[in-house]
């Protein structure tokens, strides 16, 4: 095996872990209230932090048109129920601006 | 394969697949920029697909590839990749409530498929989440983030760039997606999110806080304090839909 198959398998096992020790310790059902709402809201508060700066920085040569394809894609979530149709407006948006901006 | 859960969103494995489409586009375009960035910093084609199926991870593997072609040693990759990766714990440990199932080699499996995009959607469907959910949305995902890579190393790219780039942003507007039907509901996510937002942006770019830093410092400072100041709780705990997941599960 070589070095670089090493840091693969490595990398792969300290992601494993990350993702895997949280699973298995719990303390119960009865956890604090203040430790059960941070849980809770944690998904929400990634969610801004995921799409800002990454959508900006994922567009270095047209930031406008990651804005503008996420907003496509909020409007079309404000309106319509699933996912699909929101991803497919912002690709068509984000697509749209780069070809002719 | 149960279909004794009677809870409004349906918890089939086939359902987790719908859910895994959007992520399925994106993932695919994304890693198969990844495939075609690893073979010219000089990995096997092999190594890039091992590389993909074994660690589900976007920035990361970006990054790594990064560092290998600069020379950097083995010992400092998998560090800078722990750190960056450092929210998935994070997410796990909030996904871990989510899931209605506690059989240990389920847990084991859907650890796996701990991303970003795969957290998002699990933690936001009502309810719990069933292990067959999370086997077809976490499956699909990753066949999506594996055959990418397959297609970038021997194909090429047979997309047009800019048709790749805007798929790449289909990630964003998945999140985007599952946003806003939570800011329907109420005005704290607004608060939440958008807090969340301008911190992550202002480490980034004012303080050059690195990627991985300075998400996790957002989430972890605005949630301490989101949860400090809003303390009405929303009833989310079902007990029903959980012994009825439980009873009908692995």
């Amino acid at each position: 095996m070589n070095d670089i198959m090493i840091i693969i398998l490595a990398c792969a096992a300290a992601n494993y872990l990350l993702r895997v020790v949280p699973f298995f310790i719990s303390a119960g059902e009865n956890i604090p209230s203040y430790l059960k709402r941070f849980l809770d809201y944690m998904p929400v508060v990634a969610l801004g932090a995921l799409i800002f700066p990454g959508i900006i920085t994922s567009f270095p040569q047209n930031p406008a048109a990651g804005i503008a394809g996420v907003a496509a894609a909020a409007v079309a979530a404000w309106f319509f129920e699933g996912l699909i149709l929101p991803v497919f407006a912002s690709i068509s948006v984000t697509w749209f601006m780069l070809q002719y901006f | 394969m149960q279909n004794r859960i009677i809870s409004p969103d349906s918890n089939r494995t086939v359902d987790g697949i719908k859910s895994a489409v959007p992520i399925f586009l994106g993932y695919f375009t994304t890693s198969m920029a990844f495939g075609l960035l690893a073979v010219s910093a000089g990995l096997t084609p092999f190594e890039a697909v091992i590389f993909s199926m074994s660690n589900l991870t976007g920035a990361a593997q970006f990054m790594a590839i990064n560092l290998i072609s600069a020379g950097a040693a083995a010992g400092e990759i998998i560090v800078s990749v722990v750190l960056l990766n450092l929210r998935y714990f994070i997410m796990s440990a909030s996904l871990s409530r989510k899931l209605g199932f506690r059989k240990v080699y389920a847990r084991l499996l859907t650890a796996f498929g701990v991303t970003d995009e795969i957290f998002s959607v699990a933690s936001l469907k009502p309810g719990r989440v069933s292990g067959s959910f999370m086997l077809g949305l976490e499956s699909f995902s990753w066949l999506g983030w594996a055959g990418g890579t397959l297609a970038g190393v021997t194909a090429g790219s047979f997309l047009s760039v800019s048709l790749q780039d805007a798929m790449s942003g289909a990630l964003f507007a998945l999140f985007a997606a599952l946003l806003v039907p939570e800011i329907k509901k109420s005005y704290r996510p607004v608060i939440l999110a958008g807090a969340a937002a301008v911190l992550n942006t202002v480490l980034y770019f004012k303080f050059s806080i690195s990627e991985g830093w300075s998400i996790v410092i957002s989430m972890l400072s605005v949630t301490a304090i989101g949860a400090a100041i809003f303390k009405d709780e929303t009833v989310e705990e079902d007990a029903e839909t959980l012994n009825i997941l439980e009873a009908g599960n692995e």
